[in-house]
């Protein structure tokens, strides 16, 4: 056992760090740890489009692949929802590890990448929808709001509050320049309805069922042109209590940063 | 001598041409890398020439004549590459910790960052080319069959070949660098076995699969067994850390060394 120093270290603890910090002036070493930063980037980030591709096509897929499905119930709501859960452990392990609040960026960039390249590959290429009605939805914005909340506040507490409700109450009106096209009235066959339900009609897939049973249900109407915003404020909720959630996951996550005994 | 070349190859590859010495450190990567690229192309191709064309019912000549095969081949050919080469690093594996030198123990780090790169340049091909390729195809196919073309590539042969990269790597790791023999990383064999128990839960997809004559919801609760186990990937941030403290380390201690030696 080695013996503990007065400064709380162990003598080859003391010894590592001083090495740490002699390394720091040799550029030999530099260029390694520049090399290696590099790898370490490029590696992450491409099992990071994987990850994100997963975890946001198949819980909001449906919501992101049709201009007509992005209605203002279910899309503003299921979006930051399936976004926050992934974003938030790689949030909280790269944070309290090295304190950089660039993974909400990060994650919503690669998203958007990743999706333009699909839909043109599969939509476009592979069955031949057309890419202004199948393009995805933009949600760097909200990401970069989210990691300036950590930035600016340093405090994952405060970054949940602030960050997280942003992030769930503002997907509508971050995305609004794109979709107002498509959500001007039309007369069809005697029916109103927007640019983005004609598309639909036109293109019938096999979510139409879904879509009729799930995109603007009820009758009713009692809230008019209220739902959006009362959806933002709901789904603001859900970003905060989702998020904060899965903060909880990343720290266990981070917890198990351990070598176990071998089995064989 | 000997000794003095594995350093420099580990450190900077200085005895070659700036070129040379850079492809040459880095030929695992480079090759690898390029042979997935040109496989993930090639059935990218075969995908979209063949997959309406021959591909829409099971139950045709066409579909038994053009795609079974390519099914049977991807079942061997990922089997025999998972425990063949497997069992090659098993055999082969190191059990003296002692008689790796920090040189070569540093050089095997950035074979195994090398190994790294080659599974998330298919981790990328995999996001973009196969998640959706199936969503869109079940968007324009009235029904389904026991197996479809995008099936078969996917399940059969994207996430599948991630799953047979991933365990000889875990193994080499665990058998090749001082740091992690002879107990087992947590971080990595957590994202090993997510990876790995995907295949097991096509069972769910595939039940869920008969109940619909078309796939209506492509966020419908059959996928979510696929999400659940997406989640491994939280654990590559502590294994991305174990894989800095370790090498950081070494680095400042080899080039400390060297500074010293010339000094």
């Amino acid at each position: 056992m080695s013996e503990v120093q007065a400064n709380g270290l162990t003598e080859a603890e003391t010894k590592g760090r001083a090495l740490d910090l002699r390394s720091l002036d040799n550029p030999k070493a530099m260029k390694l740890y520049r090399r290696f930063d590099g790898i370490i980037i490029l590696v992450l980030f491409m099992f990071l489009v994987l990850g994100v591709q997963i975890q946001f096509t198949l819980t909001a897929g449906d919501w992101d692949y049709w201009i007509d499905w992005r209605d203002r119930r279910w899309w503003p709501l299921v979006a930051p929802f399936s976004l926050l859960l992934f974003i938030a452990p790689f949030t909280y392990g790269i944070w309290y590890r090295v304190r950089l609040p660039i993974l909400a960026t990060a994650i919503t960039t690669l998203l958007c990448l990743v999706s333009w390249l699909s839909r043109y590959l599969n939509f476009y290429e592979f069955t031949h929808f057309p890419l202004s009605f199948t393009f995805p939805s933009t949600y760097i914005g909200l990401g970069i709001l989210l990691d300036c909340a950590l930035a600016i506040s340093r405090s994952l507490i405060v970054s949940t509050v602030i960050g997280g409700g942003l992030f769930g109450a503002l997907v509508y009106p971050i995305n609004w320049s794109f979709m107002a096209p498509y959500k001007v009235p039309v007369e069809f066959n005697g029916m109103l309805m927007s640019v983005a339900d004609l598309m639909g009609y036109q293109y019938i897939r096999t979510t139409t069922p879904e879509y009729l049973r799930i995109i603007e249900e009820s009758t009713l109407r009692t809230f008019g042109g209220s739902v959006t915003p009362l959806t933002a404020v709901f789904a603001g909720l859900c970003g905060i209590v989702i998020y904060a959630l899965f903060l909880w996951v990343g720290s266990w996550v981070n917890g198990l940063d351990k070598f176990t005994k071998r089995i064989i | 001598m000997a000794q003095e070349n594995t350093q420099s190859i580990a450190l900077d590859g200085s005895t070659d041409s700036k070129v040379a010495g850079h492809f040459k450190r880095n030929r695992f990567a480079y090759m690898f890398g390029a042979i997935v690229i040109a496989a993930g192309t090639a059935i990218r191709i075969y995908l979209d020439t063949m997959g309406f064309s021959v591909g829409t019912d099971y139950y045709s000549e066409e579909f038994q004549k053009y795609w079974m095969p390519v099914l049977y081949g991807e079942i061997i050919f990922l089997s025999s590459f998972t425990v063949i080469l497997s069992t090659y690093l098993w055999m082969t594996r190191e059990t003296d910790a002692s008689s790796i030198s920090k040189e070569l123990e540093l050089q095997r780090y950035w074979k195994l960052l090398g190994i790294f790169t080659v599974m998330g340049i298919w981790a990328g091909c995999v996001a973009s080319n196969a998640v959706e390729s199936d969503a869109a195809w079940h968007q324009v196919t009235i029904r389904d069959t026991d197996f479809t073309p995008t099936h078969i590539v996917i399940f059969y042969f994207a996430l599948p070949f991630l799953t047979a990269m991933l365990i000889p790597a875990f193994i080499w790791t665990h058998t090749r660098i001082p740091a992690y023999m002879n107990k087992i990383s947590l971080p990595f064999l957590a994202v090993v076995c997510g990876i790995l128990m995907i295949m097991p839960n096509y069972g769910f997809n595939e039940w869920g699969h008969t109940f619909f004559y078309a796939e209506e919801l492509f966020a419908a609760p059959i996928h979510w067994g696929f999400v659940f186990l997406g989640w491994s990937l939280f654990f590559l941030v502590p294994l991305a850390m174990q894989l800095i403290g370790n090498m950081a380390r070494l680095i400042a201690e080899a080039t400390d060394e060297e500074a010293g030696q010339s000094a």
